[in-house]
């Protein structure tokens, strides 16, 4: 097998991977502090992508500030989807939890349909960074710009957490709701930022799904249930760890597809099987900790 | 209501409803009960393996293992043989992804579980030799293919899932299931064998969603992977048993009829696609405004407390001595 073929598919799975991890980052944020899996998440990430495509496409928007009015308008999104409703669930049980952004998930993804219809689209943008040449090997311009912005999005959120005020305040609520509300902080608001947080990311992502994917009603869902594997490798609730969850998948994901016969309509199935196994190994993902309820 | 009344009510419902129906002989209705006999069946076979703590989102792995089964074995070796088949091959997936998935908790059983059967899915359409890849498979048709045998044949497993929850609702395992739920540590020093109640459950919900499968693919005898391990099998036993409300018999049954009637309401006033939005935004509601389901919002309003939740019941009960 030729070097240089492992070497491409390898360096374009690791772009790829910035995607991913972008998107698995908000969803692991909002369980680690929240203690609840949004299974909308993806819808948020394909709204995002809407919203660049149809900026790009139709006011010639520079799709990286496609990708910030994205995470913006995300952002306002959450807010809403927050105060109205979730905020409600989070004292239920799970299944509830559960069911009700299933729910939410099924409500987007077919108004989406009705608005724009089951076809997947192209956005056209022109090369936001020229590519990048290593010997035999080549990298899209536009592939390196989202594994940038992905690996800076997931950075952000890693500074912020581990840094600021802000983010110590969400680890307080996260691990002692209880105790953080005796010490005067608004747990409910801390909640409400995890969720806006995740969200903007979500919709951030949106915007570079649009750069170097189809864009289709159903790109959310397809992407987020990768995330699931890769919150699931990483250990949920650990930002980090989903860097290293998205660049195993994506890798996995890549070499199957390029040297499996056709291995190319497998991809997501074999990263389930991974998975099943990681979590029987370590039940906790490769890198999750034990967390108190 | 008379105290013998209540529990045989779900099995004259069943029949009644389906003697009438089948009587009547109209297309629409049958279809209609026909789909959500089906669901209500995945629909308990959800709800046991909930009773232990197990939240499952990968109902549809078993669902499409039992029709393609019965698919591929049918016309090697018999009916008898391909029913015998998909009632093993499910208890042997069973107690694979039980074993595999017996140490996680929460969330993570919801993602591995997901993660089953959306690699079953992916697994069926990469080995088309075997399995007829993404152009599906022909099972042999149900009951000859008459819409009411099939009907009668249906509402017959559908009574066994019944009896199988009311079983497992009586005093010889209700209390043990729900204690390893709330705290398996507790349980297994009392003496309740978790893993194996775990795996049982295990089992009898994948038979019964695996039978289930079986019987859909039965239905036009014509099935793509698409069909059986869409999602959606997963998530409308989830959607069905918390709406009706979860740890009793009656609530899947009475969910799937309310959520059955409602879609092809939506469906016909709506139509095409637009009538899942509506399914969605129904299923945010009822979660919101019943977060313990019909039969939940029922029992408050009667105020009679016989089968509330096991929790308080087990800490008041027992702690005294």
């Amino acid at each position: 097998m030729d070097l240089s073929v492992v070497g491409q598919t390898l360096l374009l799975a690791l772009t790829i991977a910035g995607l991913y991890a972008a998107i698995a980052s908000g969803l692991t944020l909002e369980f680690g502090v929240m203690r609840i899996v949004n299974f909308a998440h993806g819808e948020f990430v394909m709204l995002g992508a809407f919203i660049t495509y149809f900026l790009e496409t139709r006011y010639g928007l520079n799709p990286l500030f496609g990708a910030a009015v994205s995470g913006v308008a995300m952002l306002t999104l959450s807010w809403l989807v927050y105060d109205t409703f979730l905020w409600r669930i989070l004292r239920e049980d799970e299944h509830n939890q559960i069911l009700a952004t299933l729910g939410l998930s099924i409500l987007i993804v077919n108004l989406a349909m009705i608005l724009w219809g089951p076809d997947a689209r192209v956005m056209h943008a022109p090369d936001l960074l020229p590519p990048l040449r290593l010997g035999a090997i080549t990298i899209p311009g536009n592939n390196t710009v989202i594994f940038i912005v992905g690996v800076l999005l997931v950075a952000g959120l890693v500074f912020f957490m581990k840094q600021t005020r802000y983010g110590l305040l969400l680890r307080l609520a996260s691990d002692d709701a209880t105790l953080a509300a005796y010490t005067g902080v608004n747990v409910n608001a801390m909640f409400r930022l995890s969720f806006i947080i995740g969200g903007f990311t979500a919709g951030v992502s949106g915007g570079l799904v649009a750069l170097v994917l189809y864009v289709h009603p159903l790109v959310g869902t397809d992407l987020v249930i990768r995330a699931f594997a890769i919150v699931a490798l990483g250990g949920l609730g650990s930002i980090g760890g989903s860097l290293i969850g998205a660049a195993i998948l994506s890798a996995a994901e890549s070499l199957v597809g390029t040297f499996v016969p056709g291995g190319g309509s497998w991809g997501y199935g074999i990263a389930f099987l991974l998975i099943v196994i990681v979590l029987a190994v370590r039940p906790l993902g490769l890198f999750g900790s034990e967390q108190r309820s | 209501m008379k105290r013998w009344l209540a529990p045989v009510l779900p099995y004259l419902a069943i029949i009644g409803l389906t003697a009438g129906i089948v009587i009547a002989d109209r297309p629409f209705w049958i279809q209609l009960m026909i789909g959500i006999c089906i669901t209500a069946v995945l629909a308990l076979a959800w709800d046991m393996l909930s009773r232990t703590g197990q939240v499952s989102l990968g109902m549809a792995a078993f669902f499409g293992i039992g029709t393609y089964t019965t698919a591929l074995v049918d016309p090697v070796a018999g009916a008898v043989a391909a029913w015998t088949a998909v009632v093993l091959v499910c208890a042997v997936a069973a107690i694979l992804l039980g074993l595999l998935t017996l140490r996680l908790r929460h969330m993570y059983f919801a993602i591995a579980t997901l993660g089953f059967s959306l690699s079953l899915q992916v697994l069926v359409t990469a080995f088309p030799d075997i399995t007829g890849g993404a152009g599906g498979v022909a099972p042999a048709l149900l009951a000859g293919g008459e819409p009411r045998w099939q009907l009668v044949a249906i509402s017959g497993l559908l009574l066994l899932a019944t009896a199988t929850s009311d079983i497992l609702l009586t005093r010889r395992f209700r209390p043990a299931f729900f204690m390893i739920r709330s705290k398996s540590e507790l349980a297994a020093a009392s003496g309740v064998p978790v893993v194996r109640s775990k795996i049982m459950a295990f089992i009898l919900s994948g038979i019964y969603a695996g039978l289930a499968g079986a019987c859909y693919g039965g239905l036009y005898g014509y099935v793509v992977p698409g069909d059986v391990f869409n999602s959606n099998w997963s998530i409308m036993p989830l959607a069905i048993a918390i709406l009706g409300g979860m740890d009793t018999t009656a609530g899947p049954l009475l969910g799937a009829f309310v959520l059955r009637a409602l879609e092809e309401l939506a469906r016909a006033w709506i139509g095409g696609i637009g009538y899942q939005v509506v399914y969605g935004a129904v299923i945010i509601a009822f979660v919101l405004a019943l977060p313990r389901g019909l039969i939940g919002f029922v029992t408050k309003l009667v105020r009679r407390d016989t089968k509330g939740d096991a929790h308080p019941r087990l800490q008041e009960g027992r702690v005294k001595s």
